[in-house]
């Protein structure tokens, strides 16, 4: 009999898995649910649909990379509302019931928005994850001039820079001493800040949004701890993520966090699996239980979780739970693993010249590299990565690894 | 295994002339000839990069297409495909710049173009029957072979061991 | 008839082309196949970026990588690109100049009595050089004049009160002023090349510009030491007068013991020459009808132009005389001697005999020539050739059945002389009346070597084609005329097909007025590489008569397939002398956009000359043209 895979939830880790399915099972039925209207796309390129760069279209999973196998059943708009692990049973909003052999929850994040902070439930309020979201954010933007953006994060200096391609102005509310603090210590990060500076974003450390202030339009101000107050017509809340884990919430799938997967990807109850921003991995930089939120992460771990429900037990490696590549305002950076040092019992080399910046980590003994952070030159970053994860012995390149030298040979 | 063409570098017979990355950027210029190219503006750049070792020994690497690459799964904009011809190609016109193929490349093989921020590596040189540095290497330290092929007369793999350690 | 032969990609001569055959068949491996397989050719070489001039080095810079701009000690494209190419005038200069300096030697030893086999061949122009030289002559015995000019020669080659008097004592006034102003004007021609090699030294001379000012002085001294070669030649060995000859592989012949003299310089040729005159018994007693010399490259050239001997073949094709397997004996002294002959020779079963005790060659045999022994040691060599006749004799022989017929022997003397026929008075008259009016458009010099990077010949062919239809006056040394030669460039009965009206006019009525029956050739052969002093010789006489400076004058120069430093040195005082100069091979300069600059536009507002660098031959003879309308535009001339 054809093995009936159900996947829910259709971006990276889902998608990927289904397509790894596919090459390894050419006859399966694979049925991916999702939830958002369009067909997936990636999800990275959000920012470009809210500058108007690209076109849904244009930034469409399907046809490129890994993403080429044929006979993969997309059904957009369908909500999953519960599971029935030991029927085999999904249920969706609609109240319609699909039965599977095997199934993959990649039902991804969602953006964590603070109770703490009043009225982020008021029209102009927006948080940028899915394509639906850039859309209104782009229409909303049409009425406005300022958008106040809380949270000094990576999504939220995206969306910054893309608001501020539209022209129009941005003031960023960063809680912590600097932007960017999930991936460097605050000293680690002037440079960017300088580049920030430079792009003309506003950036306000130290101070939270209380509330946000409406009127008949929605949001009118942002209302600060500090007492002050910032006119601005649209929010953009970037304060992390949370996995989306309602669905299976009262089923016997364990959730700690997120969706509880083993190193086989597989979750507590048989035939039942996850992969990407919902599921709980471990990190071989640490070795600690982590969810992360990457791209690369998801899909790889889609891939891995594929080729398990494919029959080919397959060992999940493991995340690094930092490990962002990106460029903004012009500054390239790479931050991989163990980054924050500071306070903290780690060997740590720091290098900066007035355009680059290197910060290399190795445990307290110093016999092992487990992070690593690149400002301004990102050359050979995926040397450093390699290194981390696989705990390579570096006795032989450890200078190279604190100078930068390091190239393939030094692997021979 | 593919009956794909790849690259292989026999290290023993590198000099390090760097012949190799002129060539290389030769081909990816608009004029494809050195006279010519040395004058573009942006300068054309090379995709093959020559490593040296104590010993003096000298290491050309470059893009080994991995038949599981980790930048393939690693794009987060669709830049990056497998060509007919099996080689891991980047579409500068999907690549955005975001560096996530350089973050997870071991090999360090791809090559970023900060001004117009589209990151590049070797493509084989679809339009020759040779790659250029193949072509130019006066040693044969680069060789165009297929895996059996190459194998028959030598097998120094530099492209597998690295990644078969490689998850997925 | 001919058919597309397999070897046209690789030369225009169809003798070579049937000796490249018969050396594939045997597995001899000729400099096209070396090319071949050298290729590809580094291209930090071929833009002059790399440099090996300290032992911290070797460093290139790689153009494509915008990270590498320097080298180890901080020297930059431009000072990396200035410093080759210095040192690359520096070689060619001490190449011509060590030339003329055995020559001054020769006749230094000569004037002592030192040298025997050798003597005043041509006392007018000893004279001639002495006046120039401020040197008494009258009263005074042609062997003592010879000593002070041989004293003044070497006294040339360092620093010493005058500047180098072979430089300024030969250009114009103007140019005098000129070269002195830019203090281009050389103190001594050693002095030169020593300082080029100073300057070019680790941690030196680090200002692009002023490098390549230091490489034009150095050139200046280049012109000297050619001129200088070409004075004492002709003293010694006779001022070249017209006569006929005859070129390319079929000039050697099966019956007779063939040497190939091969080289630069007529102190070995001409003692060659005389006694293998002395030879003949010996050869006949060996079964040979004769002694036949030929000249390979520009010993070649001066043999021809003063005895009329058949040039064999030039250059590129060098080995190909060997190939032949006619030759019984190549003698060689130095210059442009690849030293593949030797293993070539001994694949036919044949010698290279080298006779200079800088110029040895593994695989040849040695036999020093000593001026003071000068024909004892020729017999020496030619008795080799004899034996090697012997041995050879009854082997088949591969000779293309191809000769050219060639009429040589132009000098300034010989031109002038030639043109007084037409106006005994006022004997350059014609000549400028003849540019005046349009009906000589100007004159074109070609000159250097072939290179195997160009179809051997092409360049030469097309573009002198071209100019002579535009009725350009052209003349050629070194293996430019041999090229030319080879293609019948040289015979007068060609001449009515190749040139324009006007040139064939002005060929023609010279000819005539000389008895010739007919035209001149369309090009005039001037003689070997040192000769272009001959040219610059007759652009001075001719600007000095219409009252103008080297660089308004319509003469061009072109080396279109240069090989050598030396076309590098001649090319470069051509520039200084204020000459557009053609390179038809690219010079390794592109590695630096500003060298390339200063040598193809901004040396134009310093000297007037400047380089034009262009590879095409059809492109090169348009831009020839324009610079000539341009020279002319400049004189009020249409
Ligand atoms: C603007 C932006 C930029 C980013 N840039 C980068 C970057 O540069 N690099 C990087 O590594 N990562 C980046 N990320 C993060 C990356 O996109 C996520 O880590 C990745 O998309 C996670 O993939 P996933 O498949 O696990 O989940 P998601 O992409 O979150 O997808 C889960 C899908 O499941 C759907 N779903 C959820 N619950 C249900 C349900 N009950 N029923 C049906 N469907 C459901 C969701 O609507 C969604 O479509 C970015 C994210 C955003 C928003």
């Amino acid at each position: 009999m054809e093995t009936r895979y159900l996947i829910v939830g259709g971006s990276a880790a889902g998608m990927a898995a289904a397509h790894t399915i596919r090459k390894k099972d050419k006859t399966g039925a694979i049925t991916v649910l999702s939830d958002e209207d369009t067909l997936p796309y990636f999800r990275p390129m959000v920012p470009y649909i809210l500058t108007g760069k690209k076109q849904v279209p244009d930034i469409a999973l399907s046809g490129t990379g890994i993403f080429v196998q044929p006979r993969i059943d997309v059904r957009t708009g369908t909500i999953v509302t519960s599971v029935d692990p030991v029927a085999k049973i999904l249920t969706t909003a609609s109240g319609k019931t699909w039965s599977y052999d095997k199934v993959l929850f990649a039902t991804g994040s969602r953006p964590y928005l603070p109770e703490t902070v009043k009225g982020l439930d008021s029209p102009g309020v927006f948080s940028l994850k899915t394509v639906a979201d850039a859309a209104a954010m782009a229409q909303r933007s049409r009425n406005t001039d300022h958008v106040v953006l809380l949270g000094g994060g990576i999504l939220n200096l995206k969306a910054a820079f893309a608001l501020l391609e539209k022209k129009i102005k941005v003031t960023l509310v960063v809680h912590s001493p600097e932007v960017l603090s999930q991936l460097m210590d605050p000293e680690d990060a002037f440079l960017i800040r300088k580049a920030l500076d430079r792009a003309g974003l506003k950036i306000m450390t130290g101070c939270s949004a209380d509330h946000v202030v409406t009127d008949a339009d929605g949001v009118c101000a942002v209302a600060l701890d500090n007492g002050t107050q910032i006119p601005c017509r649209m929010v953009c809340v970037g304060k992390g993520v949370i996995p989306n884990t309602e669905c299976v919430r009262g089923s016997a799938i364990t959730v700690d966090k997120g969706i509880l997967a083993d190193p086989f990807t597989a979750c507590s109850v048989k035939d039942t699996f996850a992969a990407g921003d919902v599921a709980v991995t471990h990190d071989p930089a640490t070795g600690e239980k982590t969810v992360t939120a990457l791209w690369t992460n998801a899909v790889d771990m889609g891939i891995c979780a594929g080729l398990n429900m494919a029959g080919i037990p397959t060992r999940y490696t493991g995340t690094l739970g930092i490990m962002n590549a990106t460029q903004v305002a012009k500054e390239p950076f790479v931050a991989m693993g163990r980054v924050h040092t500071k306070g903290r019992d780690l060997e740590t080399h720091i290098d900066k010249t007035d355009t680059t910046y290197r910060k290399i980590v190795f445990n307290k003994e110093g016999t092992r590299l487990v992070g690593a952070l690149f400002i301004g030159d990102i050359t050979h970053a995926g040397m450093y990565r390699y290194v981390i994860r696989e705990k390579k012995p570096i006795d032989r390149i450890k200078s190279h690894l604190i100078r930068h030298t390091l190239h393939y040979g030094h692997f021979m | 295994m593919s009956n794909y063409k790849e690259i292989f570098v026999k290290t023993d017979k590198c000099t390090g002339c760097l012949t190799c990355k002129i060539a290389c950027a030769v081909e990816h210029s608009e004029t494809k000839s050195l006279f010519s190219a040395i004058r573009e503006s942006p300068r054309p750049v090379s995709r093959v990069y020559v490593e040296w070792l104590p010993g003096n020994a000298k290491v050309p690497v470059l893009c080994r297409h991995c038949e599981e690459a980790p930048c393939l799964n690693a794009c987060i904009s669709g830049a990056i495909s497998r060509s007919d011809t099996n080689a891991v190609i980047t579409d500068a016109g999907k690549c955005i710049g975001c560096w996530t193929c350089v973050m997870v490349c071991p090999y360090g093989v791809i090559g970023r173009d900060q001004t117009l921020a589209k990151a590049f590596r070797c493509d084989r040189c679809p339009d020759r029957e040779i790659p250029a540095c193949v072509g130019a290497c006066p040693t044969q330290a680069l060789v165009y072979e297929t895996v059996d092929g190459f194998s028959k007369t030598k097998r120094k793999t530099v492209s597998r061991e690295l990644l078969t350690r490689e998850g997925a | 008839m001919t058919s597309e032969t397999p070897f046209q990609h690789l030369t225009t001569d169809p003798a070579v082309q049937q000796m490249l055959a018969k050396a594939k068949e045997n597995h001899i491996s000729t400099v096209w196949d070396r090319y071949e397989q050298m290729l590809p050719q580094c291209g930090f070489g071929e833009t002059g970026l790399c440099c090996r001039h300290c032992l911290q080095g070797p460093c290139r810079i790689n153009p494509f990588d915008p990270g590498a701009e320097t080298g180890i000690c901080g020297a930059n494209a431009d000072v990396m690109v200035a410093r080759g190419l210095d040192r690359a005038i520096a070689a060619g200069t001490a190449a011509h100049s060590g030339h003329a300096k055995h020559l001054a030697h020769t006749l230094l030893k000569m004037a002592r009595g030192q040298a025997k086999d050798y003597k005043i061949t041509d006392p007018v122009k000893l004279k001639k050089v002495a006046a120039r030289l401020h040197i008494a002559v009258d009263g005074r015995a042609d062997t003592d004049i010879a000593l002070d000019v041989a004293k003044a020669a070497l006294a040339d080659f360092h620093e010493k009160d005058t500047p180098v008097l072979w430089a300024a004592g030969v250009v114009t006034p103007g140019r005098v002023e000129v070269l002195s102003k830019l203090g281009l004007v050389p103190k001594g021609i050693d002095h030169e090349v020593a300082e080029i090699m100073h300057r070019t030294l680790y941690g030196v001379d680090a200002d692009p510009v002023n490098l390549l000012l230091g490489g034009l002085r150095c050139s200046v001294a280049d012109l000297a030491g050619c001129y200088m070669g070409t004075d004492l030649a002709d003293i010694l060995f006779g001022t070249p007068t017209p006569l006929a000859s005859q070129a390319n592989l079929g000039t050697l012949k099966k019956e007779s013991v063939n040497i190939a003299l091969h080289g630069h310089n007529p102190v070995l040729s001409e003692i060659i020459v005389k006694v293998a005159g002395e030879m003949a018994d010996e050869a006949v007693a060996a079964g040979a009808d004769r002694i036949n010399v030929v000249g390979i490259c520009c010993t070649g050239n001066e043999l021809m132009e003063r005895h009329g001997i058949p040039s064999c073949t030039h250059s590129v094709s060098q080995e190909m005389a060997l190939v032949t397997g006619a030759v019984d004996a190549m003698i060689v002294d130095y210059q442009c001697i690849m030293p593949s002959v030797a293993s070539v020779a001994e694949c036919m079963g044949t010698k290279v005999i080298t006779t200079m005790d800088i110029c040895k060659i593994t695989g040849a045999e040695h036999i020093d020539v000593k001026e003071e022994t000068a024909a004892e040691n020729a017999r020496q060599a030619i008795l080799q050739a004899i034996a090697g006749f012997k041995k050879r004799k009854n082997k088949p022989t591969h000779i293309p059945a191809l000769t050219n017929t060639v009429v040589a022997g132009f000098s300034t003397e010989s031109i002038v002389a030639a043109l007084s026929k037409l106006n005994a008075k006022d004997p350059l008259a014609p000549l400028a009346d003849s540019i005046k009016s349009g009906n000589i458009k100007g004159v074109c010099l070609f000159a250097g070597c072939n290179n195997v990077k160009i179809p051997q010949d092409i360049n030469y062919t097309k573009i002198a084609a071209k100019l002579l239809k535009e009725n350009v006056l052209v003349v050629a040394t070194g293996c430019g005329a041999g090229s030319l030669m080879r293609h019948d460039f040289m015979d007068p009965a060609k001449t009515r097909d190749l040139c324009g009206n006007g040139l064939f006019a002005v060929l023609n009525a010279i000819g005539e007025a000389n008895g010739l029956g007919g035209p001149l050739p369309s090009v005039l052969h001037l003689g070997s590489c040192v000769d272009n002093s001959r040219a610059v010789e007759i652009t001075v006489a001719l600007a000095n008569y219409l009252g103008v400076d080297i660089n308004q004058m319509p003469v061009v120069a072109s080396a279109p397939e240069p090989t050598s430093e030396k076309a590098v040195s001649i090319g470069t005082y051509a520039v200084a002398a204020g000459l557009p100069t053609h390179v038809g091979v690219m010079l390794p300069v592109m590695g630096s956009a500003l060298v390339a600059k200063v040598l193809t536009q901004t040396v134009k507002d310093l000297t007037g000359g400047y380089f034009i660098v262009e590879p095409d031959p059809d492109k090169a003879a348009d831009m020839l043209l324009q610079a000539l309308n341009d020279r002319r535009k400049g004189l009020g001339l249409v």
